[in-house]
């Protein structure tokens, strides 16, 4: 069920993404909804769940929006690989935490996908510069500050749900 | 016991299961991955994703569009709004202007009659505008702005281009009173036009004169021109007064009673020219005044 409701709540956050968000001016920004999105998971669920929701959002973020094919998902294996092995059984996983390591995994890997597209395609890529992808990613870390909040308040409320049905219901007129 | 020992049992076997099935996912997760990355063809998978996807992009993009165009449209109409506030106004300005003009119009056409009828004239009249009327029905008067300052005096007839309008009865430093021709109290030497028949025409308000002593005998119809007949010294001889509207020929007495329409509106005066000449003095001197 949770994973069900986080795989729409994705789906519908690459939607969002590829349309919505492209009517904003550009000097507004337009932040990387889905890296946000895959940061949460890696921090609150575990590698199965975590490993299916992330493909198949990288996988259909890919064929929506990628140019070259496996790009995506590969952006999106790697950013929860690396996010579940340093706060793994680490304070870092504290809410605290989660905003700037965000915002450093977020720089990080956008320097190790442009070293990727770099090697597989570097005719189509522009010069690399310190700039933009700073920018970039302070608006990450901005707008994943209500994200992380409602996808919070949505993984509790279903946890708390799931709880509930698993624990034994009382039977009536047992006493008499 | 029994319970516990059961459940020790199935959870290597269940940690074992998942441990397999993570294998199995990332065995897939990295076949796919690299069948992508390396292959680079767009194959059914792909496919099957993009069509899943384009209808939800499509509702998305649809319904921002209807919302962006709802905006736009309800945007365009406070511009609408706005355009025709400043239209109605441009039009009521334009209309105003248009009042003026035709007003303006209305003007030049009757000064050119007034120019061509003072043209005419054998003396140089004083025009006047008529800045009051009398609201009483039976005097009949109207005020014009020249007075005393401007030589009117008191007896000298008031003329338009229809003829007769009347007598200048009082005079102040700058302005006159003139009592129609129409008025109840007015008595003017008139004339058939065409046979020279005399009579006195009296005003009788708004209905316009009667035309009174003129014999049953006489040959009078309906549209025949009056004129003044230029006894009396007051009104020159000829001068236009009206027409003969109805004709009343009673079984009893000598005389035939008259209905004259005036030329003149009486209603729609707003200029009219006055003759300058001193009629009093020409009355004295002809001993025909009326202090006598």
């Amino acid at each position: 069920m949770m994973v069900l409701v986080f795989w729409l709540l994705g789906v519908s956050l690459i939607v969002l993404q590829t349309t919505l968000l492209q009517y904003l001016p550009m000097w507004l920004g337009r932040p990387d909804f889905i890296f946000i999105f895959v940061a949460f998971v890696a921090y609150r669920f575990a590698w199965i769940p975590g490993l299916f929701l992330v493909f198949t959002l990288g996988w259909i973020l890919d064929v929506v929006a990628g140019i070259q094919l496996g790009i995506y998902p590969l952006m999106c294996l790697v950013t929860l690989t690396g996010l579940k092995l340093v706060t793994n059984k680490s304070p870092i996983k504290e809410t605290t935490y989660q905003i700037p390591l965000l915002g450093g995994s977020y720089f990080l890997v956008q320097m190790f996908m442009y070293f990727v597209c770099s090697l597989s395609s570097p005719d189509m890529l522009p010069a690399w510069s310190w700039g933009e992808p700073l920018q970039r990613t302070v608006l990450v870390m901005i707008a994943a500050i209500p994200l992380f909040l409602i996808c919070n308040t949505l993984y509790v409320y279903l946890q708390r749900r799931q709880l509930r049905g698993k624990l034994p219901r009382r039977r009536r007129n047992t006493l008499f | 016991m029994r319970k516990q020992t059961k459940n020790n049992q199935k959870e290597p076997l269940f940690a074992s299961f998942r441990v397999v099935f993570l294998i199995v996912l990332v065995a897939l997760v990295g076949l796919l991955l690299l069948a992508s990355l390396l292959g680079g063809r767009f194959g059914t998978p792909h496919q099957l994703t993009l069509d899943f996807m384009g209808p939800l992009q499509s509702a998305v993009t649809r319904s921002v569009s209807g919302i962006a165009t709802l905006k736009n449209d309800y945007i365009a109409l406070w511009n609408v709004r706005a355009e025709n506030k400043r239209l109605r106004l441009l039009v009521d300005k334009y209309l105003t202007e248009l009042g003026e003009y035709r007003e303006g119009y209305s003007n030049y056409l009757h000064f050119e009659e007034l120019l061509a009828f003072k043209e005419k004239l054998y003396f140089q009249p004083l025009a006047a505008r008529v800045v009051g009327k009398e609201p009483a029905f039976w005097y009949q008067t109207i005020v014009v702005d020249l007075g005393r300052k401007d030589d009117v005096l008191e007896g000298m007839i008031a003329l338009a281009p229809a003829g007769v309008v009347g007598q200048v009865i009082h005079t102040s430093e700058h302005y006159s009173k003139i009592l129609l021709a129409n008025a109840p109290s007015s008595a003017i030497d008139a004339m058939i036009q065409k046979n020279r028949i005399r009579g006195i025409l009296k005003g009788v308000g708004e209905k316009g004169f009667v035309l009174h002593y003129v014999l049953k005998n006489a040959d009078v119809e309906v549209g025949d021109e009056i004129v003044t007949a230029g006894i009396g010294g007051v009104f020159p001889a000829g001068i236009p007064l009206g027409y003969v509207s109805k004709v009343y020929k009673k079984r009893r007495g000598m005389f035939q009673e008259i209905e004259v329409a005036p030329h003149v509106d009486f209603q729609k005066l707003e200029f009219v020219l006055i003759d300058p000449t001193d009629r009093r003095q020409i009355l004295d001197s002809m001993d025909l005044s009326t202090k006598r």
